[in-house]
């Protein structure tokens, strides 16, 4: 009931942006959609059970991937969109299986380490990546004879990838899919025991949450036309998805997308006082993490939090949804 | 070319010790608490911080100022572990993120006290040593032996201190040790507070050498947990070995390529290390 409610609460606020028309809140929608993707695709993740802060690495493959093939091969940007993000995914699948036999905190460190490495080489590789200066005048988007150099114009396809990463995740949560990946979280032996293929759904998952970060990223590129090193940064990225995550709630789907909704304006509010853009971040995950661990989404769904009925006490023990 | 080969040994030499003193808190808090302290970069900044207010803004004795510096940032990470990290220890993940909020925040508070320039200040050593062709500043030797100096006396007070001791006895079975009567939660913050302090004489000693910034704490961080996860987390020999080598891996790097080869060699040597043998050369096994 309350999802639902969130849920068309959220249609309603997606179309503001779309009825306003201004250019500025366009932009900020824009950025919303490819953080929330993002923000999805660590969410994906966090429910197989491992946080990763690999995803800025997905994200660099796609945006720089994209950028690259419509520059050097002047492929059209919807085509190199889809080939950069379907590669981010098969990246990830050709990666899963070396990365996520690693458990728990050391694969946050090994994918931090990771994206370190990515990183210093979009700095160092100047030749491709054009190093700290970064790429120029990368292609606009062109969709059904419509070039989309304006975010007003690019908005909508943004809300509509992130809508569809939205459903997947959705999707996912609701079927025998979503409770096998809860059961790998909860215990892993367990649903190893159950005969869940515990591996396969990890380096599938990854390979999914990779192709929604490939995706974001060439969006991103062909969005803002230029690409730097400094856009794929620990704090930048993994960070910002971080601290969404955590403050929209990880265990709804719709936790990443309120998240999302709520933070990524923030630095556009606070435009001329990053350091204040810093401080609620910081705080923020501070005060979440110590005090309301299940997030925003936790808070208003979960039924431990509303007076509890008898038939809700006995769902809740029983575990039923 | 001996001359050259000498110069790169001892130009990593002279980092590799500071980056043991950061890692080797940075090891500490991992193995009493098992928290990755995110934050431990910022515990640097702070140190620095505090004497370039103490030292240069405030004219007090430089050695008076880092070691007051120290102090100060001991007591401000007693209180980080009591009140932030205590409900969250063994529980790896959620400890994790609970450091990166402290590191974001003491960023900010740095940016909106310092504000984001880089800040000099006058350099209380002068002047290099020429050891025919062999140059090394006399600030660097001068950090060098002085954390040296630390790391020593941080050995014996584990070895032979009671508390110490006790800080062993929790990162090795902290129920087995609260049994025995080890009190483990003062114990803990105490190793926090050593850790931060540890941090802040790095930071205070390398301030008039590279001066001084609310970012300045990222880097160090990041040599810090390459050092520790070579070394394997938790371990304080491996914190030592492993400080040693990435001090000569990256000076090597740094002298043949550049800088940016030597950081992309260091964290591929991190992630081949995770890949491989998680608990790294020293570390207890996962």
């Amino acid at each position: 009931m309350r999802q639902t409610a969130t849920l068309l609460v959220l249609a309603v606020v997606s179309a503001v942006p779309i009825l306003v028309g201004d250019r500025y809140l366009a932009h900020i929608a824009v950025m919303v959609c490819l953080m929330g993707i993002m923000a999805l695709s660590m969410n994906l993740m966090l429910k197989v059970g491992q946080l990763s802060l690999a995803q800025v690495v997905f994200m660099a493959t796609g945006a720089y991937g994209s950028a690259l093939m419509s520059m050097e091969w002047g492929l059209p940007p919807v085509v190199t969109i889809a080939v950069a993000g379907i590669a981010s995914g098969l990246l990830a699948i050709v990666l899963g299986p070396f990365l996520l036999r690693i458990r728990g905190v050391y694969f946050v460190l090994l994918t931090f380490a990771l994206a370190q490495v990515v990183n210093l080489i979009l700095q160092d590789w100047v030749s491709l990546t054009g190093g700290n200066s970064g790429l120029f005048n990368i292609p606009r988007l062109e969709l059904f004879g419509i070039r989309m150099a304006r975010p007003e114009t690019l908005y909508p396809v943004a809300l509509s990838l992130f809508a569809l990463a939205f459903a997947v995740t959705f999707i996912l949560d609701r079927t025998r899919g979503g409770w096998a990946m809860y059961s790998i979280e909860e215990n892993e032996d367990l649903s190893r025991a159950l005969g869940v293929d515990v591996t396969a759904w990890r380096v599938w998952t990854f390979g999914l949450s990779g192709l929604m970060a490939g995706m974001a990223g060439g969006l991103y590129a062909h969005l803002i036309g230029f690409l730097s090193p400094d856009a794929f940064t620990f704090h930048a990225i993994s960070v910002s998805i971080l601290v969404i995550n955590v403050v929209g709630g990880v265990r709804s789907p719709l936790g990443p997308v309120v998240g999302a909704l709520l933070l990524v304006p923030l630095p556009e509010v606070l435009r001329d006082a990053h350091q204040y853009q810093l401080l609620v971040y910081g705080l923020l995950l501070i005060v979440f993490i110590a005090f309301f661990r299940s997030g925003i989404t936790g808070f208003l769904f979960d039924s431990s939090h509303v007076p509890a009925t008898r038939l809700s006490r006995l769902r809740q023990l029983m575990r039923i949804k | 070319m001996s001359q050259y080969v000498l110069q790169i040994i001892a130009n990593g030499l002279l980092s590799g010790v500071v980056y043991i003193l950061m890692a080797l808190g940075f090891t500490l808090i991992f193995g009493i608490m098992r928290i990755v302290n995110f934050a431990h970069g910022e515990l640097y900044m702070v140190g620095a911080s505090l004497v370039l207010v103490l030292y240069a803004h405030n004219g007090i004795n430089y050695f008076l100022a880092v070691a007051l510096a120290a102090v100060i940032t001991a007591g401000l990470g007693a209180l980080i572990e009591r009140f932030l990290f205590r409900p969250f220890v063994k529980t790896e993940l959620n400890g994790m993120i609970m450091s990166l909020g402290i590191s974001i925040a003491l960023q900010a508070g740095a940016l909106i006290i310092l504000g984001p320039a880089w800040q000099a200040m006058p350099r209380p050593v002068s002047g290099a040593l020429d050891f025919g062709g062999l140059v090394i500043p006399y600030d660097r030797l001068f950090v060098g032996l002085l954390a040296l100096a630390i790391i020593t006396l941080f050995h014996l007070y584990l070895k032979h201190n009671r508390t110490g001791l006790a800080m062993q006895a929790i990162a090795q079975d902290a129920e087995t040790a609260s049994l025995m009567g080890v009190r483990v939660g003062s114990v803990s913050a105490l190793a926090f507070g050593i850790a931060a302090g540890l941090a802040a004489v790095a930071g205070g000693l390398m301030a008039p050498i590279y001066s001084v910034a609310p970012y300045m704490g990222e880097l160090p961080m990041l040599k810090a947990f390459v050092v520790v996860v070579l070394g394997g987390l938790g371990s304080i020999p491996g914190a030592v070995i492993g400080g040693l080598v990435i001090g000569l891996v990256e000076s090597g790097f740094a002298t043949v390529m550049n800088s940016t080869a030597a950081l992309i060699a260091s964290f591929t040597l991190v992630v081949m290390v995770v890949l491989v043998r998680p608990r790294g050369l020293f570390g207890k096994a996962v």
